[in-house]
C-alpha cells in the first residue's frame, strides 16, 4: 500500500532520501556521478552545504543544533504535525517547520531567536494542555522527551486555565497485546506508533481516529498490536503513552546500570542494552547498529529476558541411586564428569553444541574432546557435509551483509521464513521493498512477509531449474537482469536429504548470477542461519550431523546447551552417562545425568558470531545466578580433573587460542569479506543431484516465532504472547 | 578500732573464711578457676535454673551483690542467664529478692525466661519475605 | 440547633459532592472506538447490491491505477446511502477490500467525516444548524419543536425509528436561516408552523417541498431587490473618453 508512485514522487516522505545511512564498505560507481550540486544554508549564521532536498532539522544537526521535535524520527515518514520543530526563517513571514521543510539555496534558519523560542514554548504549552500531569506514576518517567522538552523549551505556566474547571482531556487505554501498555491520555499524537507500524512493522493495524479533541491513536476495532517488532513502538514514543508491560512499575531509568551486549535470541547478533538493578535483569533496549540492526530490536530479543530469571540452573546436579538429580557440590559434579570421560573410550565420546552457546565455550569443549582422543564435536544444526562442507566460510554466511540487502534490486528467498527466523532482516527487506522498489520472490511455503512477493512454488526442484537456467519462470529472467540481486537460503532446507543438493543448486544460481554482475563487489549467495551459535560453531570446526553419531551409541554424550531436542534419551543407550552444561533447565538437563549450570548471554563476557559472520561480544550485566559459573571456565576446570588440562587460564588466553583458530573469530564488530565462491561451487557440482521435494520451514506463523530456544521457552511473557496471538485468530477482526 | 583491724588481721580472717565457705583449697581453685573471684556472702536465694545470688554488704555498692552460676553452664555463663526476677535484684532496682516480694505480678501471658541464644542453634534468624529473583529449575522426580 | 445541622449536611455534602463531581464531557456524541453491537457487528455480512456495484466499478475507473484509494470516500458514501443512512463497521471491509487496503486506514477515514455516521440510524436525519445566524433567527424553537413533534433526543433515535437528530454547525444557508437539513435536502427560512408540518409530512412518509419557505426562490431580498435593480451596463461603462473608439 505504501508502496505507490504517489509516495515515491513525494521527495519528502521518502525516507532513503532523509536517511543519513550510507554503508561505508560499499561504494557505487554511478552514485558518485549523479551527486546534485550542494546548497549553502546558513544555520545560525554557521554556513553548512547540503544535498537539495536535505531538510531544515538535518542540515542544523550536521552542525551540531539539535532541533527540538517530537512526531519526527530518522527512520520514519515525515509527518510534521506536532510543530515542534518550528523555527524562524529570515524572510518567512511565520516560523517554519524544521522537519518538513527542504533547504533553499541561501536559506538564514535562527534556531535560538526570540521568535523561535516563543514558538516552541507555545507549541509545549498547547501539548500541556490536555497531557496528564501524572510523571511520578509514569513509567517513561525520566526519559520522557515531552518531560525533558518542557524543561528546556517550555513554560513555567500555562494560560489555559479553564482546564481547572472543564478537566483535560481523557481517552480510554486499548488493549494492544501482553508487551505494550497504553496509556493513551498521555498521546500527543506524534503518530509515530503508526507510521512504524505501516512503513516497518508492515503490519497497519494503528491508525487516528476521530477527528479535532476527539481525535485518539489506536486501533478503532478491538484488536491487538501483534508483530514481531512491535515493542520498538515502546521506543519510539517520545511520552508514556505506549510503554512496555512487563517493565511496568519495575524501575526508574537513573536507577539502571546498562550494560551493551548481544543478542543471542536469532542469528542476527542484533546490539543491545541490557538494563540492570540490584543484579537482576529488568529490560533489554537496542543499540543502534547500522550494520545489523538500527535502532530496532524483534520482539523476541526484547521481552524474552524474564525467561532468564525462570527454569534457571543454579547448582550442579547428579543423578543419585534413585534416578533423581539431586544438587551437589562443584567438586562432587566435576569429579563425576571427570571419572565418566575418562572411563570412555575416546571414540565413544559425543559432544553436541546447542543454539545459544558462545564461542568460547565451543573452542574449550572442542580442544577438550580433541584432547581426550575424540573427534565428535557437533551442532545440533545440520548443514551438509558433501562438497566443500564447512570448509569454505562463505558457504554458511549471509554474504551480502544485512546492510547491504537495502540496496539489492531483487532479492529471492528459498525455503526461509525471514520474518521469523530474523525479523530485523525482513524489515530491512521491507524498507527495500518499500523505498528502493525491490521486488521478492519466494520458494517455498506461503508465508506472511509483510510485503508483496512474487510466489514462485515450494518444490524443491524449481531451485534446480533456476539453477540451470532453464526455468521458464518469470522470476529467472528478473534474477539475470538484476544489478544487485539476492539469493537466501534458509538453514531449515540443509537439514533435509535434499539439503546438500539444495545448497549446491543455490551456490550454483547466486554464483552465476554474480559472475554476470557489473559490480564486481556484489555478493549474491546468503545461508540465513537459524541460530546464534551456528556460524562460530562451524567456523571452529564443529561437525554436522549429529544424527549419525547418536546412531553410533556413544557412552557419554557432552551437551553444551544443547535444548533442540536432537538428543533424546530414546536414541542413547541405556548406559550413556549425559553430561548437561547450559543454564536453563530445559531439554537437555531433564535427560542428563550429571547437570553442570553454566552462565546466559547477560551473565558472560563472550564470543558471538552473527549470520554475516561478524564476530561481537556480550558483556556481563549481571553475575550468574548461584554456583552458575562461565561455560568455557568450567570445561577448564573439567578438563584439569581429566587430566587434560587446556592450556588457557584466561580469558585473554581463550581469546588468542580462538584467533588461531579463525581471527575472524576475534576482530569484534568486523565482518571479513568472504571469497572462494568459485571453488565452493566447483566442488559442489558433484552434489548437484535430482531432488523432488517440498520446501518447508519451522516458523509459520507469528505464534511460532516467540518460543524457540531455552530462554524464550522459559519466559512467561512469550507464552503471554502466544496466548495472545492465538486469541487473536479468534477475532473476527 | 580493734587490735584485729589495727594489724589486718582481719584481712587474714576473711581470706581463711572465703576459703571455706568456698569449699576449701580445692573448691576455691576451682571457683577461681571458673570466676576468676572468690567472695564470701549470704545466700540470698537461688533461682529455677540452679544460679545462686549472694549478698555481703562489706563489700562496695556495686560489688555487694553478685551471681554464682550455675555449675551446669560450667564456663558457658553469661549475664543473659540472669533471669528477669533476679535481674531486679542484682542492678538494686529492687531490695527484695523474688521469693519475699508478695506484689510481684504474674500474669498467664509471661513468657517462659530464656538467655541469649545468638550464635547458637537456637538463635532467631531473620527470613526474606521477597521472592527470589532466580527460580531454579527442579528436576522431575524419576519415575515421573 | 437546626441551621447548625443546616450548616454540618451542606459541609457532608461539599465534602462528598467533590467525589461525585464529574467534568463537562468534552466529547464528541459519537464514539471514535468500534463497539459490537448486535446490529453493527463484523459478522453481519455487506454486499454492494447489483446497482450499486455498478456505481462503484464506475467510481474505481475514475482514479488511475495505483491511487485508488482516491474512491473511498465515494465508496463509503455509497454504503452508507444502500445501508439506510449509516455505515456498518461490515461496510468498511468492503470497501477496505475492494480498495485493497489495511482496515485502519478506511476506519481512519469514515471516523474522520462527521457525515459518515456509524450508528444504526432513523429513516430520516434531521440536522438542525444552530451556529449562530440560524440561532439568532431562532433554531432553538425550531430544534425544540422538531423534538416534541418526534419525541427524539439530539443525538438518538425516535421511538418510531424514523428520526434522528442531530445539531449541526454552519450549513453555509446562513442568508436563509433557520434551517433543517433532512437527509439531502434543505428546508430553509422556517417558522416552528413549516418545521411541524415537515414533520408531519415525513411521518406520512410523503416528500415536502425543499427550499425556502418564506415564498422566496433562492437567497435574493425578501422585499424585491434593493440594488442591481437597473439593467446591467454595457461594456465601456465608465471608461474615459479618449480610450473610447
Amino acid at each position: 500500500m505504501l508502496r505507490q508512485p504517489l509516495t515515491r514522487a513525494l521527495a519528502l516522505s521518502s525516507p532513503t532520501r532523509v536517511a543519513p545511512v550510507v554503508p561505508a564498505a560499499r561504494r557505487f560507481a554511478e552514485q558518485v556521478s549523479v551527486q546534485p550540486e550542494k546548497v549553502e544554508v546558513f544555520i545560525d549564521d554557521k554556513p553548512v552545504y547540503v544535498l537539495p532536498g536535505t531538510t531544515v532539522l538535518q542540515a542544523a544537526a550536521q552542525v551540531g543544533v539539535e532541533i527540538p521535535r517530537f512526531c519526527y524520527h530518522e527512520r520514519l515518514a515525515v509527518a510534521g504535525n506536532c510543530r515542534m520543530c518550528l523555527v524562524e526563517v529570515e524572510k518567512s513571514p511565520k516560523p517554519v517547520a524544521a522537519c518538513a521543510m527542504p533547504v533553499m539555496k541561501g536559506m538564514r534558519v535562527k534556531t535560538n531567536s526570540d521568535l523561535t523560542r516563543k514558538a516552541r514554548e507555545g507549541v509545549m504549552e498547547f501539548l500541556l494542555v490536555n497531557h496528564p500531569l501524572d510523571c511520578p506514576i509514569c513509567d517513561q518517567g525520566g526519559e520522557c522527551d515531552l518531560q525533558d522538552q518542557s524543561m528546556a523549551f517550555g513554560s513555567d505556566r500555562s494560560r489555559f486555565t479553564d482546564i481547572h474547571f472543564s478537566g483535560k482531556r481523557a481517552v480510554e487505554d486499548k488493549d494492544v497485546g501482553p508487551l505494550i501498555k497504553t496509556i493513551m491520555t498521555r498521546c500527543i499524537h506524534c503518530t509515530r506508533c503508526i507510521r512504524f507500524a505501516s512503513e516497518v512493522a508492515g503490519v497497519d493495524d494503528f491508525g487516528t481516529t476521530g477527528r479535532g479533541t476527539d481525535m485518539q491513536v489506536g486501533t478503532y476495532v478491538e484488536k491487538m498490536f501483534l508483530s514481531e517488532l512491535s515493542g520498538n513502538i515502546i521506543d519510539l514514543c517520545p511520552v508514556g503513552a505506549l510503554t512496555s508491560k512487563p517493565y511496568s512499575f519495575a524501575a526508574r531509568p537513573w536507577e539502571t546500570r546498562r550494560i551493551d551486549s548481544v543478542d543471542v535470541l536469532d542469528p542476527l547478533g542484533s546490539n543491545i542494552v541490557v538494563a540492570t538493578r540490584t543484579n537482576e535483569v529488568l529490560r533489554i533496549l537496542p543499540r543502534t547498529n547500522e550494520e545489523i540492526n538500527e535502532e530496532w530490536l524483534s520482539d523476541k530479543s526484547r521481552f524474552a529476558c524474564d525467561g532468564l530469571k525462570r527454569q534457571r540452573l543454579v547448582t550442579p546436579m547428579l543423578k543419585d541411586s534413585r534416578g533423581n538429580l539431586t544438587p551437589v557440590e562443584w567438586e562432587d559434579a566435576i569429579v563425576a564428569a571427570a571419572r565418566a570421560l575418562r572411563d570412555c573410550p575416546p571414540d565413544k565420546i559425543l559432544a553436541v553444541a546447542g543454539d545459544l552457546a558462545d564461542a568460547e565455550a565451543l573452542i574449550a569443549l572442542k580442544d577438550f574432546v580433541n584432547r581426550l582422543g575424540s573427534e565428535n564435536t557437533y551442532t545440533e544444526q545440520y548443514f551438509p557435509t558433501g562438497g566443500s562442507g564447512t570448509d569454505l566460510r562463505s558457504s554458511y554466511l549471509l554474504n551480502t551483509k544485512i546492510a547491504n540487502v537495502e540496496d539489492a534490486d531483487f532479492v529471492l528467498l528459498i525455503g526461509t521464513n525471514v520474518r521469523f527466523e530474523a525479523p530485523l532482516l525482513n524489515a530491512r527487506i521491507r524498507k527495500a521493498f518499500i523505498h528502493n522498489e525491490t521486488d521478492v520472490a519466494l520458494i517455498g511455503p506461503k508465508v506472511d512477509l509483510t510485503y508483496e512477493y512474487t510466489y514462485v512454488g515450494d518444490s524443491a526442484s524449481l531451485v534446480k531449474d533456476l539453477a540451470a537456467g532453464t526455468s521458464s519462470n518469470e522470476v529467472l529472467k528478473r534474477l539475470e537482469s538484476a544489478k544487485r540481486p539476492v539469493v537466501i537460503l534458509g538453514a531449515d532446507q540443509l537439514k533435509t536429504e535434499e539439503g546438500a543438493a539444495l545448497l549446491a543448486y543455490t551456490q550454483e544460481l547466486a554464483l552465476r548470477l554474480q559472475d554476470n554482475l557489473q559490480d564486481k563487489e556484489w555478493k549474491v549467495l546468503n545461508v540465513l542461519q537459524r541460530t546464534a551459535s551456528q556460524v562460530a560453531a562451524l567456523d571452529i570446526g564443529y561437525k554436522q550431523g549429529v544424527g549419525e553419531a547418536l546412531a553410533a551409541g556413544p557412552r557419554v554424550v557432552y551437551l553444551l546447551g544443547a535444548d533442540g531436542g536432537v538428543v533424546t534419551r530414546e536414541a542413547l543407550p541405556k548406559d550413556t552417562v549425559v553430561i548437561y552444561q547450559g543454564h536453563h533447565g530445559d531439554a537437555g538437563a531433564s535427560i542428563a545425568d550429571v547437570v553442570l549450570p553454566g552462565a546466559a548471554y547477560t551473565e558472560k563476557r563472550a564470543t558471538y558470531v552473527n549470520a554475516e559472520g561478524r564476530a561481537q561480544q556480550t558483556l556481563p550485566a549481571v553475575t550468574p545466578p548461584g554456583l552458575a559459573r562461565d561455560d568455557w571456565k568450567i570445561i577448564r576446570a573439567l578438563s584439569e580433573v581429566s587430566g587434560a588440562g587446556l592450556p588457557y587460564d584466561n580469558l585473554d588466553e581463550i581469546r588468542e587460542r580462538l584467533s588461531q583458530v579463525s581471527p575472524a573469530l576475534v576482530a569484534y564488530g568486523d565482518v571479513q569479506a568472504n571469497n572462494y565462491f568459485a571453488q565452493a561451487r566447483a566442488l559442489a557440482k558433484s552434489l548437484q543431484k535430482p531432488v523432488s521435494g517440498k520446501l518447508d520451514v519451522q516458523l509459520k506463523q507469528l505464534e511460532d516465532y516467540f518460543m524457540t530456544d531455552a530462554i524464550s521457552r522459559a519466559s512467561p511473557t512469550m507464552a503471554k504472547c502466544v496466548q495472545a496471538v492465538l486469541k487473536q485468530k479468534t477475532s473476527p477482526y | 578500732m580493734s587490735l584485729m583491724k589495727y594489724l589486718a588481721l582481719d584481712k587474714v580472717a576473711n581470706f581463711f573464711n572465703i576459703i571455706r565457705l568456698n569449699g576449701g583449697i580445692r573448691g576455691s581453685l576451682y571457683k577461681l578457676y571458673r570466676q576468676d573471684e572468690i567472695k564470701d556472702g549470704v545466700l540470698i536465694g537461688e533461682d529455677k535454673f540452679g544460679n545462686k545470688y549472694y549478698e555481703n554488704p562489706r563489700y562496695f555498692y556495686g560489688r555487694n551483690r553478685w551471681v554464682e552460676y550455675a555449675d551446669q553452664y560450667y564456663l558457658n555463663y553469661d549475664a543473659s542467664q540472669v533471669p528477669a526476677e533476679w535481674y531486679g535484684w542484682l542492678h538494686y532496682k529492687t531490695d527484695l529478692p523474688p521469693h519475699q516480694d508478695p506484689s510481684r505480678p504474674k500474669y498467664k501471658w509471661m513468657a517462659e525466661f530464656t538467655e541469649n541464644l545468638s550464635g547458637t542453634t537456637g538463635q532467631y534468624t531473620p527470613y526474606s519475605t521477597t521472592r527470589p529473583k532466580i527460580e531454579p529449575w527442579v528436576p522431575k522426580k524419576a519415575g515421573q | 440547633m437546626l441551621s447548625s445541622l443546616r450548616s454540618g449536611v451542606q459541609g457532608l455534602w461539599r465534602v462528598s459532592s467533590r467525589a461525585l463531581q464529574t467534568t463537562t464531557t468534552l466529547q464528541h456524541d459519537s464514539l471514535f472506538v468500534h463497539r459490537d453491537t448486535p446490529e453493527d457487528n463484523p459478522n453481519i455480512p455487506f454486499e454492494f447490491s447489483t446497482a450499486n456495484q455498478k456505481r462503484v466499478d464506475a467510481l474505481l475507473a475514475i482514479y488511475p491505477e495505483g491511487h485508488k484509494r482516491g474512491a473511498m470516500i465515494p465508496l463509503l458514501d455509497l454504503a452508507q446511502r444502500q445501508n439506510g443512512g449509516w455505515l456498518p463497521i461490515s461496510a468498511m471491509h468492503k470497501v477496505a477490500e475492494i480498495l485493497n487496503l489495511p482496515r485502519m486506514r478506511v476506519y481512519e477515514v469514515a471516523t474522520f467525516y462527521t457525515m459518515f455516521i456509524r450508528r444504526p440510524i432513523g429513516k430520516y436525519h434531521v440536522q438542525v444548524c444552530t451556529t449562530t445566524p440560524c440561532w439568532l433567527r431562532g433554531s432553538d424553537a425550531v430544534l425544540n419543536a422538531i423534538k416534541e413533534a418526534t419525541g427524539c433526543e439530539v443525538g438518538g433515535n425516535s421511538p418510531c425509528g424514523k428520526f434522528s437528530i442531530s445539531e449541526v454547525e454552519c450549513l453555509g444557508a446562513c442568508v436563509n436561516a433557520p434551517m433543517i437539513q433532512v437527509n439531502d435536502d434543505y428546508y430553509e427560512d422556517l417558522s416552528v408552523e413549516d418545521t411541524k408540518e415537515i414533520i408531519e409530512k415525513l411521518k406520512k412518509d410523503e416528500k415536502p417541498k425543499p427550499g425556502p419557505r418564506s415564498g422566496r426562490f433562492a437567497s435574493e431580498p425578501l422585499g424585491g431587490l434593493t440594488s442591481l435593480t437597473e439593467e446591467p451596463t454595457g461594456p465601456g461603462f465608465g471608461l474615459q473618453d479618449g480610450l473610447k473608439a
